[in-house]
């Protein structure tokens, strides 16, 4: 809440100014030139369940490696990810850490970041590479393991072909040498952020990265942190290098006294928050190597909708007055700090009204004066998000350790009505949809069983099914991967796929320490190829382009990620290999031995072995047992000259061998101890 | 020194891309190439936690609380092995997320800023441990998981978990067996990847667990005797469970009256245990340990200071600088070759399956060679078939009534 | 007398028919039940090779023209996924799915039945003439000695729960015992084609029945059962040897007429059963290669099929017990033990035939029982197979030790599994061992049905001997 008088508040504007075109001319040099550039920017949200978010984008450009005369030299382009890039030909990869699941109805499923930024849990990373086929998985092997190294994360569990899958067209238009693996139960913390930040120019000791305290991110609902890189130099295209993006995005609640003593969620108000607040640090200077630094808040359309609402009596809209209060304060919040320019979002899409964006720039702030954004909620006001055209969810069914199915549900989000214009097919509007999901082997998919209900009633597969293709796992080898492209028809309501499996039994060793927790089905991505999330904001200086906002400009389907399955399978026992080793072995001796001596049974030597038995008296006990066999036979006993007689007689010393077996196993015990 | 050349993280990552392949024997060759004056040369330090689950939080407490003594007594990240079996700092259960607190004061948080773990999760087991240890790693492993040592380095070892009679529980599905330890102490001692050990156990009966060690150059510290236990310190009412074991947090009230230029000898340390604190008697295994540990400070193990060696000629110190030099150099370029095989190898592999694929088919070919070309010639396959199945029956009456 | 006799036959003859017709409307009404009472999921009926549900999955993944065989669910032959798999998706309306299926299962059985009875019919002809030839005159005209073990065998098989529950549970099983059965009949008719055709359908449906060349051979070269040969030729001496009385000597010409019973090996029969085993084994690899031709070929079928029956790839439980053992069996071990498993199959085929080669049949047998006991993916259909065979020597097994045990075993196993099944799968409150201990008891069953049949067996031609011995005694 840094107020001071308005000659202080023109002077430090002037003298940003002059920065910010110091900083262009040198930016546009640069872009002449072909040297490294660095950007770093971050954009907070409020969201409509008093929650906010931050998205910081660090952007990091790194010259065609052909053209810059002195060879692998980077000053601001981290050397380790050209390196990795050089030696697997990297054409393009994305690797996410995610913890929490990014609420899509009520943060949003339209726009570019909960499209392109919101993650299944845990680590997510595929890559595309330059390399002959039958090369394509040895890089990605030592790819895994290079970024394990790289990012203190076992990523390395990514190498074994059970892990990965090659998705052909549902997930990325790129070609066969396109890989992706998830790992579901990945733990992401500190040790992973860490390396990620050693990346920037600046670490976290400069610039906007000094807000990120770890526990107060880690204290988040959602936070996802992403590399995104891309060299387009492999395709040929040689004018760019290699694209560094990083990304974290995390939904963070500001601690609220006044909002959370009323319950009511309608006239619940919003928290205030500030920067210093939600971070607990403040943005105390810029990265000096960065080209560009700075900070938007964004106000979504509905947030801005409910404003002009309320403000229908004003004749002129708020936004335009050009009065620098205007700006700062209007009847629903107060903004701590004065914005250097608002930008409009042209042609907004959806909602009725199109998002704002506050801009500010760092670069005028030092560490006499840090920055600390703050914004003061005056009136309590309620928003929606813009959703995607359906909503998706996974669950599983049926109970047991033996069989289940899995059933994916669409249920429309009733936003799709005006988008019925945007995709017509043939003469009926027709809805499209992708879903792209892999089975790990030891949960064996009969793709056969795959149902389809649209709104409640049995489908045949064909005529809601456009596109299939599904390669089946095998045992310990491949994961099964089902790629499926629906259509249906724009007015559903909702929709459910549902897919029987059995459930697969482990080797022992298979298992891993804590097995019966069950194990994860990756999360299924259901995308929508025929709509795009992109917001394009109208800049009034086409130089400074910056790179956040040019990335939420470039056309990216909507995709939504579905939950992460748990599925509990059965467990041997694993304390007792060696019991059943033994056991086993012993009945294969039984059985080997027993129809060996019945077959080497000579009659001549029985018959002698008869006389001589019935010269000398049988003993009590043996004619006793045949009796008593011969009663458990209801047979009548005769005397034993029969060769059953004989035979009982030999099971009899077999017990007495093995009665004095036992027992001198018992005491060999009983002394040993 | 030639490692604090390549202090920061970058040059770690110049230096795995460099020696991705032949890291397993780089250490060796190393060792043959330097000569045999087997000085004190680095420090390396392999910390693990062994035990899972949240009710274990202490066990990753101590190895954390090592991991910062160590680093702050000066060896570097990337000469920490540091192995956690399970993700105590952000588990959902942890009310301070990124935070792990050793002392219920909660004044210092080991989880700071800066750390660095090599191996963590469902990685940490026997096998994994004992690749570290003798150094047998498949080509891929990035370089910061291994331990690179050499004959002139010092190894501390810290072990924490639950044990027993002989044997320490990895993740509560398998164990370590002493004869297993010290038969890998034994490899690293052939493999010339060690000067001097320092194992340091914390678990119940951590004495039984040296008693296989025969290499000379150990030396061992263990928490308790065979037959007793070892407790942990105090119960963290916040954090909910109990935050440190006895034996490591008075290791760590030894330590932290030190710093990097203390030379308290190991008898001290050893002399500091008190059995009515510990609850457990510590114990030393000091037979196959030459010097005399009133001359050897603790910082030979548990910081990174070199002793000065005086030679009367810098010359042939240059020397020996120069055959690092082209060591260094030599594997550098040995690397590239080693580089192309990588990327040849799959292929090889790849053409060598399809010549076995190959003459296989080439069998069934020219068994079926005849058959195969007028199979070429039927389109639908499946009616095909099913017409042979269907002429099976007039076949068999026709034969039958042939052999009436 | 003689009308009497007749009205008995014919009466026995209904009394047969009755009672398969009955077996017959039994299974159709089992078939009627909703979802078949969840037999077809049953680890006991279902196992990985005879899994109906899992030849669908490989039918459609055929449809999609990718190779049945991707994916490790169908790994039986290709040419029953041609003859069943349309019949998995065929529906018909207002029945239950897979009716055709089942329907063609229960043909299956039935044929299975009537072959098992031809067989048995044919068998005893063979004992009673050679009993005659021994003048073992006192055991023909015991009243009731002689059971129609045909018929007994036949209604067995029929009427066996365990056969039932197959043919019900919809498990390829059926087919597989009607190839073996098949190939049985035509050996004891000698009818060397069909002999042929049925071992060669045997062995590539299932590879087991391979071990049944020795008792075709046999069969074919010596005929059905006999008692040793050494007891014809010691009666032949006995007879020659004693000079009767005036009052014998009508006995003497049939003596001197009673037809010689063929003791030697004849090979002409055995040739023909080779080469035409030999077609016939052309013509359905000719077959398998054109269906799979587009999937990698035959090498690739064998690898999918018989490498998955001899590596037990698939630990998912079932009523053997080699799935546990390799489940926990430490994997340096495995390769070993499973040469030592598949070998114990092999080590007894020696000396079984050896000692059993006047009775082809009862080895045959004893093959079954073995192979259906150490096979890889046991399932109930082959020890109803076995069971039903072992009808077929009521006669000769009349005093075999333990029966009643192993009755009383035999039920409670298939009491009990089920039972330790629900409550280490279902319920989660038994552990794997509960399910493991019944399936060992269950091998350990089948291994003392095997040993006492055998020796039983052995005993029966000592009992033949034993006047033939004494007699001699009598005369010396």
């Amino acid at each position: 809440m840094a107020r001071f008088p308005r000659p202080t508040i023109s002077l430090f504007l002037i003298l940003s100014f002059q920065i910010i075109f110091s900083a262009i001319a040198f930016g546009s040099d640069f872009q002449e030139s072909d040297e490294e550039e660095f950007s770093e920017e971050l954009l907070l949200r409020p969201l409509p369940d008093l929650k906010v978010l931050a998205h910081f984008h660090f952007e990091s450009r790194a010259p065609p490696s052909l053209s810059n005369s002195h060879g692998r030299h980077h000053h601001l382009f981290p050397k380790a990810i050209a390196q990795l890039v050089q030696k697997f030909r990297v054409k393009e990869m994305e690797l996410s850490f995610t913890q929490g699941r990014w609420n899509y109805d009520r943060w949003g499923g339209f726009d570019p970041i909960s499209s392109s930024n919101a993650k299944p849990p845990g680590v997510e990373l595929w890559a595309a590479f330059d390399v002959p086929q039958y090369l394509v998985d040895a890089s990605w092997k030592n790819l895994t393991h290079t970024l394990s190294g790289l990012f203190c994360a076992s990523i390395n569990f990514l190498e074994s072909s059970t892990t990965y899958s090659a998705p052909e067209w549902s997930f990325h238009p790129s070609s066969g040498s396109l890989r992706y693996g998830t790992l579901p139960r990945e733990a992401v913390c500190t040790e992973n952020l860490t390396p990620w930040l050693k990346l920037l120019p600046c670490r976290d000791k400069a610039g906007l990265s000094v807000l990120m305290d770890r526990p107060s991110i880690y204290r988040g609902f959602y936070h996802s942190q992403q590399l995104r890189l891309t060299s387009p130099e492999f395709e040929g295209r040689l004018e760019s290098g290699i694209v560094l993006k990083q990304t974290l995005t995390v939904v963070l609640q500001p601690d609220s006294q006044r909002a959370s003593n009323t319950y009511s969620s309608e006239t619940k108000l919003q928290p205030s928050w500030s920067l210093s607040s939600i971070f607990g640090r403040k943005v105390t200077s810029r990265c000096v190597l960065a080209k560009s630094s700075n900070v938007y808040l964004q106000l979504e359309g509905g947030l801005v909708t409910e404003l002009e609402n309320v403000q229908k009596e004003n004749v002129i809209s708020w936004i335009d007055n050009v009065g620098s209060e205007g700006w700062r304060t209007n009847p629903f919040f107060d903004l701590s700090v004065n914005p250097d320019s608002v930008l409009r979002e042209v042609n907004g899409l959806h909602g009725s009204s199109s998002s704002v964006l506050y801009k500010y720039s760092v670069a005028k702030y030092s560490d006499s004066r840090p920055f600390d954004l703050g914004l003061t909620w005056k009136s309590p006001v309620v928003w929606s998000c813009p959703q995607a055209p359906l909503h998706a969810s996974r669950f599983l069914i049926g109970s047991g350790n033996e069989r289940g199915a899995i059933a994916i549900s669409l249920i429309s989000t009733g936003s799709n009505e005006h988008f019925l214009g945007a995709n017509i097919v043939e003469d009926r509007c027709k809805l499209e949809v992708d879903i792209f999901q892999v089975v790990p082997w030891y949960v064996k998919v009969y793709y056969h069983t795959l149902r389809v209900f649209v709104d409640g009633q049995p489908q045949a597969v064909t005529d809601v099914v456009e596109k299939m293709r599904v390669s089946p796992s095998e045992d310990k080898v491949s994961p099964g991967v089902m790629e499926l492209v629906l259509k249906f028809p724009c007015d559903i309501k909702s929709a459910a796929l549902t897919l029987e499996f059995d459930k697969g039994f482990l080797h022992i060793d298979e298992y891993p320490p804590d097995a019966n927790q069950g194990f994860d089905i990756p999360s299924a991505i259901i995308s929508f190829p025929n709509f795009h999330a992109r917001t394009h904001y109208f800049e009034d200086n086409s130089l400074k382009k910056s790179p956040m906002l040019s990335m939420f400009q470039e056309k990216s389907r909507v995709r939504s990620y579905s939950e992460v399955l748990l599925v509990p399978l059965t467990t041997p026992d694993f304390s007792m290999p060696y019991n059943v080793i033994t056991i086993t072995c012993t009945a294969f001796a039984l059985y080997f031995g027993s129809l060996l001596n019945v077959l080497r049974r000579r009659v001549g030597e029985e018959e002698r072995f008869l006389k001589n038995r019935a010269a000398k008296k049988a003993s009590r006990l043996a004619q006793l047992l045949s009796m008593l066999s011969a009663k458990i036979r209801g047979k009548k006993w005769e005397p034993p000259q029969s060769p059953s007689a004989s035979s009982s007689f030999i099971s009899l010393k077999l017990i007495v061998k093995v009665v004095l077996v036992t027992g001198i196993a018992i005491a060999w015990q009983y002394y040993s101890q | 020194m030639r490692f604090k050349m390549y202090g920061s993280f970058r040059c770690r990552m110049v230096l795995l891309l460099l020696f991705l392949l032949l890291d397993c024997n780089f250490s060796n060759c190393l060792a043959d190439t330097s000569s045999e004056a087997t000085t004190h040369t680095n420090n390396w330090a392999v910390l693990v936690c062994t035990s899972r689950f949240w009710f274990n939080y202490r066990h990753m407490a101590n190895t954390l609380s090592l991991y910062r003594t160590v680093k702050r007594l000066g060896i570097p990240d990337e000469r920490i092995i540091l192995m956690l079996a399970d993700d105590m700092a952000c588990n959902a259960r942890n009310k301070y997320p990124a935070q792990v607190f050793n002392n219920e004061n909660h004044k210092l948080n080991l989880y700071g800023d800066n750390v660095e773990v090599d191996y963590r999760g469902y990685e940490v087991t026997v096998e994994n441990f004992f690749r570290v240890l003798t150094g047998r790693h498949e080509n891929a492993v990035p370089r910061s998981k291994r331990l690179l040592s050499d004959e002139g380095s010092h190894i501390l070892l810290y072990m924490t978990g639950h044990g027993g009679d002989e044997f320490l529980k990895f993740q509560d599905s398998e164990e370590l067996q002493s004869h297993d330890l010290a038969d890998a102490v034994k490899q690293m001692k052939e493999k010339r990847r060690f000067k001097e050990l320092l194992i340091m156990v914390d678990t119940c009966q951590a004495a039984t667990l040296f008693s296989q060690l025969q290499s000379p150059g150990v030396l061992a510290i263990g928490s308790s005797m065979k037959g007793e236990n070892s407790y942990s310190h105090h119960l963290d009412s916040d954090v909910g469970v109990s935050v440190v074991d006895r034996f490591t947090f008075y290791t760590l009230g030894f330590f932290e009256r030190l710093n990097m230029y203390n030379n308290d000898s190991l008898i001290s340390l050893f002399s500091s245990y008190n059995p009515s604190m510990l609850m457990s008697t510590a114990y030393y295994r000091t037979d196959l340990y030459q010097r005399h540990l009133e001359e050897v400070p603790v910082t030979n193990f548990f910081g990174s200071v070199m002793e000065m060696i005086h030679t009367d000629s810098a010359y042939s110190l240059l020397s020996r600088k120069e055959s690092f030099r082209v060591e260094i150099k030599m594997s550098a370029d040995k690397s590239v070759p080693d580089k192309k095989r990588l990327m040849d190898n799959p292929s090889d592999l790849d053409q060598i399956s399809e010549l076995n694929i190959e003459d296989q088919h080439g069998a069934l070919k020219r068994i079926w060679s005849t058959i195969q070309k007028e199979m070429e010639k039927v389109e639908d396959v499946d009616a095909f078939v099913s017409y042979g199945l269907v002429l099976i029956v007039p076949l068999l009456a026709v034969s039958m009534w042939l052999t009436w | 007398m003689e009308p009497k006799e007749q009205s008995k036959e014919k009466k026995e003859k209904l009394w047969f028919w009755n009672w398969l017709i009955a077996s017959v409307i039994f299974r159709l009404v089992l078939i009627y039940f909703p979802k078949n009472l969840n037999l077809a999921s049953r680890p006991e009926v279902s196992t990985p090779l005879t899994s109906l549900r899992r030849l669908a999955e490989g039918y459609w993944l055929k449809q999609l023209s990718v190779s049945p065989y991707a994916g490790s669910m169908y790994h039986g032959s290709p040419l029953l996924l041609s003859l069943l798999g349309p019949l998995t998706v065929k529906r018909i309306e207002g029945q239950p799915d897979h009716l055709l299926c089942s329907l063609v299962f229960v043909i299956a059985d039935i044929v299975n039945a009537m072959l098992i009875r031809a067989t048995g019919q044919n068998l005893q002809m063979e004992y009673i003439r050679s009993l005659k030839l021994l003048d073992h005159v006192k055991l023909l005209e015991k009243p009731g000695k002689i059971i129609p073990s045909g018929d007994i065998a036949a209604l067995v098989y029929l009427w066996n729960p365990f056969t039932i529950v197959a043919c019900v549970g919809l498990s390829t099983s059926p087919i597989e015992n009607l190839a073996i059965i098949l190939s049985l009949y035509g050996a004891c008719k000698r009818q060397a084609p069909l002999a042929a055709f049925g071992w060669v359908i045997a062995t590539h449906l299932s590879l087991y029945p391979a071990i049944l060349i020795i008792p075709m051979i046999l069969l074919l070269g010596y005929g059905p059962d006999t008692p040793p040969r050494k007891l014809f030729l010691q009666r032949r001496n006995v007879e020659v040897g004693d000079n009767p009385p005036n009052d014998r000597c009508c006995e003497r010409e049939e003596v001197v007429h009673r037809p010689e019973v063929p003791h030697i090996f004849s090979w002409r029969p055995v040739i023909h059963f080779l080469c035409w085993t030999s077609l016939w084994s052309v013509y359905v690899l000719v077959l398998c290669g054109i269906s799979v031709k587009r999937y990698g070929g035959l090498w690739e079928l064998f690898k999918r099929t018989y490498g998955f029956m001899l590596t037990v790839q698939d630990l998912s439980p079932n009523i053997g017990v080699l799935w546990y053992f390799f489940a926990e069996v430490f994997d340096f071990f495995r390769n070993f033990f499973l040469i030592v498993f598949h070998g114990n199959i092999l080590f007894m085929m020696l000396p079984l035939a050896i000692r059993l080669k006047h009775r082809p049949c009862f080895l045959a047998f004893v093959y079954i029982a073995i192979s259906s006991m150490l096979k890889s993916y046991p399932s109930v259909g082959d020890s109803a197979l076995y069971l039903g065979l072992l009808g077929l020597f009521v006669n000769e097994l009349a005093d075999m030790q333990f029966s009643f045990f192993l009755f009383c075993g035999y039920v409670g196993v298939s009491l009990l599994s089920p039972v330790m099944h629900n409550l280490w799968i279902w319920r989660g409150t038994g552990n794997a061992n509960f399910y493991f201990a019944t399936a060992m008891a269950y091998a350990c069953l089948q291994i003392i049905l095997v040993v006492e049949s055998v020796s039983a067996m052995l005993n029966h031609d000592r009992m033949l001997r034993k006047p033939l011995t004494e007699l001699q005694d009598g005369k010396s």
